[in-house]
């Protein structure tokens, strides 16, 4: 017979408000197996678990069920106190009582008879129970690094200089990300490039960062500490390691009139490329579907003036698989577009912008590639329609941004700040040119923010009318813009000869697939979910992946720095331990029934089943059957509910377990 | 009444038997498995063959209604010797050998498929004196869609024209759905109330392989053993849900069993299910995973209420 101990908690008044707790450890105290039961006002308290400890002691007690809050809250509490008592803690478990009973009824006696019969089922369960022992894992002491950004690229460095691997990986062909593309940083109004390629320069040097530049995340598989990530690096068309990086065969390339990305399609590249001078890795990439060779089959002149022959036309991508212990993800953002197929966008209704329709109407990093000297118009503010220097510029802000019933409700963050940077750039290129700017609010907190938006006010005359814009259009040459001053309650129209839109900033294309090969939660709008908004705003909810950056959020440089340090710091503590301890609540293969049909390896979402065959003495197969590997074991239970011969059980929630529990009502 | 030509089964026993005893002969397969007569006319019974001798007396008729995948299962181990095993198979059989690729029970490897040219065969209660007719034929086979065998390494006979014949069971199947969810639901009971728990439909399925059926268990015992409505009605639930998308419709279940009930029309109706939610259905060719062993993002969740 079990000598099961039972101890009711009050919650202060959370539970015993609505649940008659005395009757219900008197009614326990009746169980069959039950050999002491009590109430007491906070179970969790000192007091509380020396309670539980003592009786533990006295009534010399083989179970523990502690009918409390949900077991998320405080079962590892009430586990540890049975534990310095001396009971496994794998034999106390907790009966929810608070957020499944109390807390969601209000009928008194329908609610404490709900609550007896909670107990009267776990009692059941913890009667049944197993003393467990924990799982320990070792930690493979290398990182992932995915996005080869600000954040991927701080992250990296910071991890790689506590002297732990990392693999970095990107998906376009430098990394750099935004950054790289920003002409001054706001609020120093320093050269993005001069801070930022010395950073790309140390991760391409440093001897404990792998770079993967071109590369993508195929498959993620493993656990925290045991990740196999598999990367496929996509064919480059260009031998990285003969590569010299010489630049004759992007001079020589036949094909030249192709849009630059890196310059939002301001500038030209040739078909086999450099995105941008200071690119790392500094080895160029084929754009096959631009390049002459792969469209008909003639050309070849890249391979002719390669010195060292490191033109491949064959490649093909190659997949990588690569075994880490935890992993960054560092993806960023995008700017929201609705240029190209305004159709297919999640926001609607900004067509009265013209965007994509007039093309002296732009979007901010088009502004920053224009003012950047490494730009396609070496620094000078020019429009792309004439060339021409702009006299008089209107910039719109919160365009998609904090507008609900188009789409998207956040702040972008970033706008307030880099519009205010833009007038400046742009006053300081054109003296006499003068900027206006549509604004809902200005949103500075930050250090020495607010102080660079009034100089841009006050210093840099840029001009702020707090409203919005109802529509653009072209007239002789100008772009002409209605809008309303709400401060004065007068409409105005503004002859621009460029406008730039501060568009919202939205999670990367993709950022969902990556999310689901990961296994990590993201919102609405697809930014990646930490696991705490306030205590754990790095951590994923999913163990040993950790955020960065912009792709959990609209995120400025520092902020997005910071972030990626704490990051690292999150990997660099998990790195600090050779083994980690795991819950022993895994499944379990009855290898005498199992048939080996596999089923379970075919459902379970962390690939931890695996074939194990059994062999007689002689060493003649006897038969295949599923092994758990119980490292990988999420305890899921989906193999559990799969295997129709129920050769596969949970420990902690076997069959046996359940049907008593169900019996018991 | 239309009748089919004896001819054709002659052609496809005396291919069976010259591939058979070649196999044999060159010891390219340990065994051969197909149908021997049997005693009385109009019969025929599984057979093991192992020697040239043996392939001499392997047939095909009307008669072999048996499908010999459940041979090759581990339910039945044993029974063919080790190595590897030719088998002579049927279009329904085709669909439960490539079942257990699927589940990892068969190799390919290690399977000779003699796929028979098969026009049909008997029902169980069906006259077998007479040739195989109109009257005579098993439900399944009348609207049997694979009569010529596909993905198998040898093809025995050819197939003559076949009559159109009226499909019974879909009939029936579509009389169970005009139902109301109460007269289906009386149907069924009445069915499974006569079931006596013989377990002939698992122990003749290729699919009901496993060591130990989750029905026998006792510790804790999931279905009641005993022939009684409650454990009837989850024992057959248990079946359908358990062959759902993996259902070969060999119809072996309602063959076998002693008291008449309509299993197939429950099988069939479970495969209908799969095919329109899912598009799916057991064919000729092992499938890595049902469509119950996986989750995609564009699965129907209107259920989830």
């Amino acid at each position: 017979m079990s000598r099961i101990g039972v101890f009711v908690c009050h919650c202060g008044e959370n539970i015993s408000r609505t649940v008659d707790v005395e009757r219900v450890a008197g009614e326990a105290a009746q169980l069959p197996g039950v050999a002491y039961s009590c109430d007491y006002k906070y179970m969790c308290s000192d007091p509380g678990q020396n309670l539980l400890k003592k009786a533990l002691a006295e009534h010399n007690l083989d179970g523990v069920l502690v009918a409390a809050c949900s077991p998320r809250m405080h079962e590892k509490t009430f586990r540890k106190a049975a534990q310095s008592a001396g009971l496994n803690p794998y034999l106390c478990d907790m009966g929810n009582i608070r957020e499944h009973c109390s807390w969601v009824h209000e009928d008194r006696e329908a609610a404490t008879a709900k609550a007896s019969d909670i107990v009267k089922l776990m009692v059941e369960r913890v009667k049944r129970g197993k003393a467990l022992a924990p799982i320990t894992v070792p930690v493979t002491k290398r990182a992932l690094v995915i996005g080869g950004g600000i954040a991927g690229i701080q992250a990296a460095l910071d991890i790689a200089d506590a002297g732990k691997e990392v693999i970095l990986v990107e998906r376009e062909p430098s990394i750099g990300g935004h950054m790289a593309q920003l002409s001054e940083t706001f609020p120093t109004l320093d050269c993005s490039q001069c801070i930022m390629t010395p950073k790309m320069v140390d991760v391409a040097n440093h001897p404990n960062i792998t770079l993967y530049t071109y590369a993508e995340i195929e498959k993620v598989d493993g656990y925290i500490g045991n990740f196999q990530v598999t990367i496929r690096r996509k064919a480059r068309s260009v031998v990285e390691d003969k590569c010299t990086g010489c630049g004759v065969c992007t001079s020589k390339c036949p094909k030249k009139k192709i849009p630059n990305e890196f310059d939002q399609n301001l500038g030209m590249r040739s078909a086999i490329y450099v995105p941008f001078p200071q690119a790392v890795p500094n080895t160029p990439v084929i754009d096959r579907e631009n390049c002459t060779m792969f469209q008909s089959g003639k050309c070849g002149v890249c391979a002719k003036v390669c010195g060292p022959q490191a033109i491949d036309y064959e490649q093909q991508d190659t997949l990588v698989v690569e075994a880490v212990g935890a992993v960054v993800v560092a993806t960023g953002f995008k700017l929201y577009s609705i240029d190209r197929k305004p159709e297919e966008s999640p926001i609607k209704g900004y067509g009265e912008f013209g965007y994509g329709l007039i093309p002296d109407v732009i979007d901010g990093l088009t502004f920053e590639r224009l003012a950047s000297a490494s730009g396609p118009t070496g620094g000078k503010i020019l429009r792309p329609s004439d060339g021409k220097e702009p006299r008089q510029v209107v910039f719109i802000q919160c365009v998609g941004s904090r507008a609900r019933e188009k789409g998207i409700s956040y702040c972008s963050k970033i706008c307030c700040m880099y519009t205010a940077k833009h007038t400046m750039l742009y006053r300081h290129k054109v003296h006499d040119g003068q900027a206006y700017v549509f604004y809902m609010d200005a949103r500075t907190p930050g250090k020495g923010y607010d102080e660079f938006w009034r100089r841009a006010v006050e210093v840099e005359d840029a001009v702020y009318i707090r409203g919005m814009v109802s529509r653009l259009y072209q007239r002789d040459g100008k772009i002409v813009v209605m809008g309303s001053d709400t401060l004065v309650g007068v409409q105005v129209e503004i002859e621009a000869d460029l406008v730039v839109l501060a568009t919202a900033v939205q999670a990367q294309d993709g950022a969902d697939l990556l999310a689901q090969k990961l296994g990590i939660s993201y919102d609405k709008y697809n930014f990646y979910s930490e696991a705490h908004a306030k205590l754990k705003p790095v951590e994923c909810a999913t163990a040993g992946i950790y955020l960065a950056g912009a792709c959990q959020g609209p995120k400025d440089i520092p902020d997005t720095v910071s972030q990626a340090s704490a990051a690292a710091a999150k990997v660099i503590t998990l790195f600090s331990k050779d083994q980690l301890e795991r819950d022993p609540v895994v499944a379990k293969v009855n290898e005498k029934y199992c048939v080996g049909c596999l089923q379970c390896k075919k459902v379970c979402p962390y690939g931890a089943v695996e074939e194990k065959e059994i062999r007689d003495r002689q060493g003649n197969l006897v038969k295949v059957v599923a092994n758990v590997n119980a490292g990988v074991c999420g305890g899921c239970g989906t193999c559990q509910a799969t295997c129709p011969s129920k050769s596969v059980e949970l420990d902690g929630y076997t069959d046996e377990q359940i049907m008593a529990m169900i019996e018991a009502l | 009444m239309t009748t089919i030509n004896q001819n054709c089964y002659d052609s496809v026993t005396e291919a069976i038997r010259r591939e058979a005893a070649k196999l044999l002969q060159e010891q390219t397969v340990a065994a051969v498995v197909g149908y021997v007569a049997g005693r009385r006319p109009g019969t025929a019974s599984p057979a093991v063959a192992k020697s040239a001798e043996d392939a001499e007396k392997l047939v095909f008729s009307p008669a072999c209604v048996n499908n010999l995948a459940l041979f090759l299962s581990k339910a039945k181990k044993g029974i063919v010797p080790k190595g590897k095993t030719a088998i002579v198979a049927k279009g329904c059989d085709l669909r439960a050998l490539a079942g257990l690729i699927g589940e990892s029970q068969l190799n390919r490897e290690d399977l000779v498929v003699i796929g028979v040219a098969c026009a049909g065969v008997f029902s169980a209660a069906g006259e077998r004196s007479l040739p195989l007719s109109d009257a005579n034929i098993a439900a399944k086979c009348r609207e049997c869609t694979i009569h010529t065998p596909e993905g198998v390494d040898v093809v025995a006979g050819t197939l003559p024209q076949l009559p159109d014949f009226d499909p019974v069971e879909a009939k029936e199947l579509a009389r169970l759905e005009a139902m109301t969810p109460q007269e289906r639901w009386a149907f069924w009971k009445e069915h499974f109330s006569r079931c006596i728990r013989c377990m002939a439909c698992r122990q003749i399925c290729p699919f009901c392989y496993c060591e130990q059926c989750l029905c026998d268990r006792n510790r804790p015992q999931a279905v009641e053993s005993s022939p009684r409505p409650a454990g009837n009605l989850a024992w057959h639930i248990v079946r359908a849900m358990h062959l759902a998308g993996r259902c070969a419709g060999c119809a072996e279940c309602e063959r076998s069993c002693p008291m008449d009930i309509p299993l197939n029309l429950l099988n069939r109706r479970m495969a209908q299910e799969l095919k329109e939610q899912y598009q799916y259905e057991a064919g000729t060719t092992p499938q890595e995973k049902g469509p119950l062993n996986q989750y995609r993002e564009d699965d129907d969740q209107s259920f989830i209420k």
